[in-house]
């Protein structure tokens, strides 16, 4: 009965869920990616089959897979169309989400169906005599209060329910209400935005404590900005600076009182406040000020705002659908100037669809090349210990090696990429890979360790030798790290030099030390990293393109070009969003 | 929409009514319906699943109810009235009073407070940091709470039986005969005594175990304690094992903060503990082929303990995302290293392998004693692993070693670990 009831439940989840968004992933992007992760899926299935005891519908997955793969044959055009809009295969909005769900985490995970029964909770005030009648049937007597206005707040009940609560406690109290059940009750009522009964507790309080804590602030602040006496929200935020510093959540929300009540000075002095202590602001804060300014009609404001898109392209923040929505009726609002709006897809030349303009390249230039070069060398291959990774000795006979050498074309890492296969034996992998590379005239390096020389079962003397003998290599000691070695190189040879590795290099990223290395590494990184589309050992190579385009905020004066996350899309954070809103004016 | 709704009531007619109807059991019925209940309102609308409340019938449609009386009492309550919330005091007393106000709500503060703590939350530099210190606190407070009250109450548990003692003995107090023993209650004394003396010949005939305190640099001041704390324990034993190890403390530096914390926790026992602390290097005292460090990231796995070689541990409690310093180092000095054996015979589960002094400590005495894997890594805490490989080769055995044998234990220590455990294997090749 009870498990008939849970598995209806679930289906009607799944109805409801494929009601609700209709159509957000067409079925044949879906198999797009479903396809290009193939292999890796492949891979993965090995490793985790295991330990995920939960997985139980790998037949399901096959045969998805099996049929993406004849999909994809049937209709090769629309996936070749389709594979030019998504930027890159490992980097681009939701993949890692896909992917995961691929293998069949999470879904049984999210499914809970709780069968909490607010059985006590009334639905009309009560008085005291009810309320002491509704206490004798709760067990817990002592927390009794507490849980009920906790279930309250849960349940979201008509304040006055609550009020006749508290005037209960209050009878039986001597008149004193706790703290802890005046923030309950404050919570209510600022969800329930009950402005009157937030300044009779925001009196109360100030009465009865001569300081607050954080959250009674923020409730404080979160209801007040919309009454008269919205002013005192900044002598609360003051308070809340003796202490510590105040959240994101405040200042957002007397920036946004402020500019309910038409204060700009007041609101953009505080913004920039805010950003003098290094907090980031909401998305809601930036949004505010953008749908503010619609009836607004000044230069000086229409500057910072354009300002606060610099901030975000600075930051490398990419703005949530919502706020898009803001930024594209802003522009709109603008009279005169006519801009225009459109959420457009990117070809992956890097031009947009709707105004044909090309987009920033993502290739660094030759200053930010070099410093990132010299910080991988320092901070990644050697970073302050070399023998941490490797050796002083090895780094000498790298550096030897890499002078002596011509500049490469593509830099292999040959642990990583025979790997992806594990029924094919891994020098036959590597043989094949470097000779079809080799035969279309590429200048290759194949990064190992020292161990695939040996000779095994695994690794063929004959076939490392003639890997040996088509490509240039370099074995680094079996203890060393060989990604460090494989950035360094592919770095060393010039911008048109790009490294073949599924590796996402994370961790290698966390090595540098600040946020604006870590993002040139990335930009770099995005635009020289080759992937497999689509490679079978005995395949002809094909890899998937390689981004042009450097997704940021961007503008060149007369358009506006911003990624932005959808809502349906879950970003994981190394990959950037697909979708972008291109502003144009029109003439 | 109105499709799901229509299957939902044929589902709730089908199935719940008429199971509620056979049974007719009052509570089934309150059951169902409130299942019924919330499934609707969770899928279906958004209004919360109120039940109504059960004497609603019987009360009589009472008088209004007062809802703003108890803020009438609120207000006026308080003699002194305050212009408004804002004070200008010092932060530190303004720390103070929001500790209070969090500890209304419940919140993990600690109730007192020393000033140098307040101090010390105040320069926090963030809120994390200063949520942490005072959760730290106030969990300290908790534990010292708890033992002032188990000590009270032994304390009252005492006193009474030496009251009913005494009662008795105001009885038999004329009749008590003196006890013939053999010995005089000295075994504590005694039993140092022996230690002392079995770590003095450890000092000329024992094996060194080498402490490598070179980490200074790498941990924070709350693992350095850790760290100290760790050794006080392996110390301790070590004195008390049957055959000791012969400890030293090297690239200990004098007035350096390790020295500092040692001298803090021995005291006056620090200068006559049976060890050598030296500010040496270990690579200048022992001969550099006899030296094998150990260390979790070494790729070499020790096979069997040997007694003509000086083990090197590295007093190091690493929580600080650094990999592989102390591999860098046996590197960089150019000394053997290795690691224990324990994917071989545990089935691993959670947990990094790299374990505490003491646990190192207590496994190599083992070893030392009796050459038993198994019997060592019994201090392996029992949470990282969920027990021995079953048909786990013993000791004897794999100390022969042929390489045929050597074969079949990877072939079962595959089989056996083909989850988590695997990953170690592979990293070698990636």
């Amino acid at each position: 009965m009870m498990t008939l009831l849970l598995s209806f439940c679930r289906s009607l989840q799944m109805l409801w869920k494929n009601r609700l968004y209709p159509g957000s992933s067409p079925r044949n992007w879906t198999f797009s990616v479903l396809y290009s992760y193939f292999h890796f899926s492949k891979k993965e299935q090995r490793y985790f089959s295991f330990t995920l005891p939960f997985q139980r519908n790998t037949k399901a997955t096959n045969f998805l897979i099996s049929q993406a793969i004849s999909s994809n044959k049937n209709d090769k055009d629309t996936s070749r169309q389709e594979s030019s809009f998504s930027p890159h295969p490992l980097f681009s909005a939701g993949t890692a989400k896909k992917k995961s769900e691929l293998l069949g985490y999470k879904k049984d995970q999210q499914h809970y169906f709780p069968f909490s029964r607010p059985e006590l909770l009334p639905t009309k005030p009560l008085s005291s005599e009810e309320w002491e009648k509704v206490k004798e049937n709760f067990e817990q007597k002592n927390i009794f209060e507490n849980w009920m206005m906790k279930q309250m707040i849960k349940y979201n009940c008509s304040i006055d329910i609550a009020k006749s609560l508290l005037s209960w406690i209050a009878r039986k109290n001597n008149g004193i209400v706790e703290y802890k059940l005046l923030i309950g009750y404050l919570t209510l009522c600022v969800s329930q935005r009950q402005t009157a009964e937030i300044i009779d507790v925001y009196e109360i309080m100030k009465t009865r404590y001569k300081t607050l804590e954080r959250e009674g602030y923020t409730l404080l602040i979160r209801g007040l900005i919309h009454s008269d006496r919205w002013r005192e929200t900044l002598i609360l935020l003051e308070d809340i600076k003796k202490v510590m510093s105040p959240s994101k959540k405040n200042y957002g929300d007397c920036i946004k009182g402020a500019l309910l009540h038409r204060e700009m000075n007041l609101a953009w002095n505080l913004y920039f406040e805010m950003l003098n202590h290094r907090i980031i602001p909401n998305w809601e804060t930036f949004q505010a000020f953008f749908d503010f300014a619609k009836g607004v009609k000044n230069n000086e404001f229409e500057r910072r705002l354009l300002d606060i898109l610099l901030y975000l392209r600075n930051n490398q923040m990419y703005p949530n659908e919502p706020f898009a929505q803001s930024i594209k009726m802003w522009f709109e609002s603008i009279p005169e100037k006519k801009w225009k709006g459109e959420s457009v897809l990117i070809h992956k030349s890097g031009q947009c669809l709707a105004c044909g303009r090309m987009l920033e390249s993502i290739h660094l230039n030759s200053e930010e090349y070099e410093f990132l070069k010299q910080r991988v060398l320092k901070d990644v291959l050697d970073g302050g210990d070399q023998y941490r990774k490797t050796t002083p000795k090895e780094i000498n006979r790298f550096e030897k090696f890499i002078k002596n050498c011509p500049p490469f074309d593509i830099v292999i890492d040959g642990l990583n990429v025979t790997k992806m296969f594990p029924k094919i034996r891994e020098s036959e992998t590597l043989l094949d890979v470097v000779s079809q590379l080799t035969k279309q005239n590429f200048q290759v390096l194949v990064l190992g360790r020292k161990h695939m020389l040996n000779g095994s079962s695994r690794w063929q003397k004959n076939e490392m030798t003639a890997v040996q003998n088509m490509a240039y290599c370099f074995f680094a000691d079996n203890v060393s790290e060989d990604d460090a070695f494989l950035l360094y190189a592919t770095l060393h040879s010039g911008n048109q030099c790009r490294f073949l590795t599924r590796d996402l290099m994370r961790d290698h990223k966390a090595c540098l030390p600040d946020e604006k290395t870590q993002h040139l590494f990335f930009r770099w990184q995005q635009g020289h990293q080759l992937v497999f589309l689509n490679y079978y050992p005995g395949k002809k190579i094909i890899f998937q393109s390689v981004l042009t385009y450097d997704t940021v905020i961007q503008t060149t004066g007369d358009s506006w070009h911003i990624p932005y996350d959808e809502n349906m899309v879950e970003r994981y954070s190394y990959e950037v969003p697909t979708k972008w809103l291109c502003l144009q004016q029109q003439n | 929409m109105s499709a799901c709704f229509m299957f939902l009531r044929h589902f709730a007619r089908q199935s719940v009514v008429p199971f509620v109807h056979h049974k007719k059991g009052a509570s089934l019925y309150k059951k169902g319906a409130s299942l019924y209940f919330t499934i609707l309102h969770r899928h279906l609308s958004s209004r919360t699943p109120f039940l109504f409340y059960p004497n609603k019938e019987n009360v009589p449609p009472s008088e209004k109810i007062d809802l703003d009386e108890w803020k009438n009492t609120m207000k006026s309550s308080l003699p002194e009235e305050r212009s408004s919330l804002t004070t200008s005091e010092d932060t530190l007393t303004m720390t103070r009073e929001w500790i209070e106000m969090c500890r209304m709500l419940n919140r993990e503060v600690p109730e007192h407070i020393s000033d140098e703590d307040l101090k010390m939350i105040a320069e926090c530099p963030s809120k994390k940091s200063k949520k942490k210190k005072l959760k730290f606190l106030y969990i300290k407070e908790k534990h010292k709470k708890a033992r002032q009250e188990k000590q009270a109450r032994k304390r009252a548990e005492k006193e009474e039986t030496k009251k009913q003692k005494q009662l008795e003995n105001d009885e038999e107090t004329e009749n008590r005969e003196l006890k013939n023993s053999f010995l005089l209650p000295l075994q504590d004394r005694a039993f140092k005594t022996e230690w002392d003396w079995r770590n003095a010949q450890a000092m000329i005939f024992g094996q060194p175990l080498v402490f490598d305190m070179a980490y200074e640099n790498f941990m924070p001041e709350r693992d350095l304690k850790n760290t100290v704390c760790q050794l006080l324990e392996s110390e301790g034993a070590n004195r008390k094992d049957i055959d000791p190890f012969h400890i030293y403390f090297c690239n200990l530096r004098v007035d350096s903060v390790y020295h500092k914390e040692l001298l803090n926790r021995y005291k006056e026992k620090w200068n006559t503990l049976f060890l050598t602390a030296t500010e040496k290097s270990h690579v200048d005292i022992f001969p550099k082929e006899s030296l094998i460090y150990l260390t979790a990231d070494s790729p070499n796995v020790m096979t069997t303990f040997r007694h003509d070689k000086i083990y090197i541990i590295g007093s190091f409690v690493d929580k600080c995302s650094q990999p592989r310093v102390s591999y860098a180092n046996a590197k960089r000095l150019n000394i053997a290293s290795e690691r224990l054996p324990l994917d071989r015979y545990l089935q691993w589960e959670i947990g990094s392998k790299n374990l505490t002094l003491d646990q190192m400590m207590r496994i190599l005495l083992t070893l030392k004693n009796t050459g038993d894997w198994e019997k060592a890594l019994k201090f392996v805490p029992r949470r990282k692993h969920s027990g021995f490989h079953t048909n786990s080769i013993n000791s004897k055995n794999f100390v022969k070693g042929s390489q045929k044998h050597k074969l079949e234990i990877k072939k079962s220590f595959r089989k056996l670990s083909l989850n988590s455990q695997n990953r170690g294997m592979w990293w070698k090749d990636e």
